[in-house]
């Protein structure tokens, strides 16, 4: 370990670095997808209503 | 024969299917203009942005690769990814070409060329990427198609069919979604694909243990198996033209530089590059992990890009092998989605520019835009499933790859930081960019040439390229006479 341990650490830290993102992410990724899909709608609204206005 | 269960896996693999059919069709009702379904109404944000990005970036084919990388290179094989998470830092952390690109508002690369470099050389640019990216995608559903076969021990002879069932699922949520879906599948595909790899890791660093991995490489490649610089198979020479591959993807791979044209601000796309780089070493080390496991339990073997799925066959238990093709299975069809719809955008909004003179409704924009991803759909079908390739798959993808990325990093750099570049540079860096390749890949194949270009090499033939194609980029624009515009430009 201690030869090579520019390599053990680059391993261990794709490990724990991965792990720790995919939960991150999956859980902050939910929230983009619920945002972004509530401003899409917002979006919609709102040029429907300036369209009928018009 | 391999440990995989069709009542245990196939549940799994199935339930994944289906589910993610599902996310991806349910968005549609979102996409009513074209800018939804190119660039989802730039309302993209951070962490959806990393999923995205990082599930794009990972095929079967990237696994198969890097893998091959592991077993025939030792962690030196890793150094590709390196590089790259350490290019997409710089860039991201700076803002290196990506912010005044993603400032402009365009959808496409040609797009922020038509403004400096005129229509022709949008045009031009656009052919290039198309070619340059279809011909490159080209080889994914077969070579993903022999990784499952291996796997799984799925008979070879459906092979085809398999595949066909994977590519339409995808074209079908892709065509009605665009985007959206691409964005939301990829974001389900992202968390199975990471549980796949991260699940499968452990259990290969558990039973065959780091020593094990070590003493393999030591013994099969000695300290070259650590070092790039000093492994007789990569050099500085390797190291030097990935570095310049690397750099110009993360500026112009329009499928990565699309995550930063779809954020919501410039600042939510640098983030999602600096968040995202590290992912990149993980990308070549994690399956090259498994390929040198694959070495220390296979040993040497005929075709080293099937050693990984070999090894895996067997050593993976059922349940975990389910999780594992059904995280391939997400990594391919992420990359899938993304590709096919990034290439289509830029074949609409750049190679069609010059047809729509007059504006197009929304709905004939979406029309065109869903007709060409179903196109080519048909045209990885027949390219790449059922027309076999012939040749070097890896020779194949380094020329097509080093023919875009070299000459649209050198427009791009242009475009965005230096005000006398114009088309005549520009016309030039793009001939250089194919020529060099090209030439290189015949040399290869005739006779006469080719013990020159085996001592030439890919990678001074790549490096060249790189560098010939800036210079043709400034030799080209100096020799352009400046126009009284120009000349007002400069001096402002």
């Amino acid at each position: 370990m201690a030869k090579h341990w520019f390599w053990w650490f680059m391993t261990m830290a794709c490990v724990v670095w991965y792990s720790t993102v995919t939960v991150y992410v999956a859980i902050k990724g939910g929230a983009d997808i619920k945002h972004m899909l509530a401003r899409l709608d917002a979006t919609k609204a709102r040029e429907e209503r300036e369209e009928r206005e018009r | 024969m391999t440990n995989f269960n069709w009542l245990l896996d196939g549940s799994i693999v199935g339930v994944y299917l289906v589910a993610t059919m599902a996310a991806g069709l349910m968005v549609r009702k979102y996409v009513g203009k074209v800018e939804h379904f190119l660039v989802a109404g730039r309302e993209m944000d951070v962490y959806l942005g990393i999923a995205s990005l990082a599930a794009t970036e990972f095929g079967i084919v990237t696994c198969m690769y890097t893998a091959q990388n592991g077993y025939e290179k030792g962690f030196a094989g890793a150094t590709p990814g390196i590089l790259m998470a350490v290019a997409m830092l710089v860039v991201g952390l700076t803002g290196f070409v990506i912010k005044p690109l993603r400032d402009a508002g365009v959808m496409t690369i040609p797009e922020l060329f038509e403004k400096k470099f005129g229509p022709r050389i949008r045009w031009a640019s656009g052919v290039v990427i198309v070619l340059g990216g279809l011909l490159n995608m080209g080889v994914f559903l077969r070579t993903g198609g022999e990784f499952l076969v291996l796997i799984s021990g799925l008979d070879v002879r459906y092979l085809e069919i398999m595949m066909t069932a994977l590519l339409v699922g995808v074209a079908v949520y892709t065509i009605l979604g665009g985007m959206l879906s691409v964005l939301v599948t990829d974001y389900m595909q992202f968390i199975v694909m990471s549980a796949g790899l991260i699940v499968v890791t452990i259990l290969i660093l558990m039973n065959v243990g780091w020593e094990t991995m070590v003493t393999t490489v030591e013994t099969n490649y000695g300290a070259g198996g650590f070092n790039p610089f000093i492994n007789p198979t990569m050099g500085w020479e390797y190291v030097l033209f990935n570095l310049l591959l690397n750099t110009a993807a993360v500026l112009t791979w329009q499928t990565t530089i699309a995550r930063v044209l779809a954020a919501k601000d410039t600042n939510t796309g640098r983030k999602v590059y600096t968040r995202t780089s590290f992912f990149f070493v993980c990308r070549f080390l994690i399956p090259g992990i498994w390929g040198i496991a694959a070495l220390a339990s296979l040993g040497p073997v005929a075709n080293t890009l099937e050693a990984m799925p070999r090894y895996l066959s067997t050593a993976v238990p059922p349940g975990l092998m389910g999780l594992l093709i059904a995280a391939m299975l997400a990594a391919d069809m992420s990359t899938d989605s993304s590709y096919m719809l990034t290439w289509g955008s830029v074949i609409y909004n750049d190679i069609m520019a010059p047809f729509r003179k007059t504006r197009w409704s929304e709905k004939k924009g979406l029309f065109w835009n869903r007709s060409i991803i179903a196109f080519i759909g048909v045209f990885l079908l027949l390219y790449g499933l059922w027309y076999p390739l012939k040749g070097d798959l890896w020779t194949y993808l380094g020329v097509t790859g080093t023919i875009y990325l070299a000459s649209m990093s050198v427009l791009l750099i242009a475009c965005c930081y230096w005000r006398r570049a114009n088309s005549w540079g520009a016309g030039a860096a793009i001939f250089i960019s194919a020529a060099i390749p090209i030439t290189y890949l015949v040399s290869e194949q005739v006779p006469a040439t080719a013990d020159l270009a085996k001592a030439v090499g890919p990678y001074y033939s790549g490096i060249a390229t790189y560098l010939l194609s800036g210079a043709a980029m400034v030799v080209g624009s100096l020799l352009k006479p400046q126009s009284s515009g120009d000349l007002r430009k400069e001096t402002a």
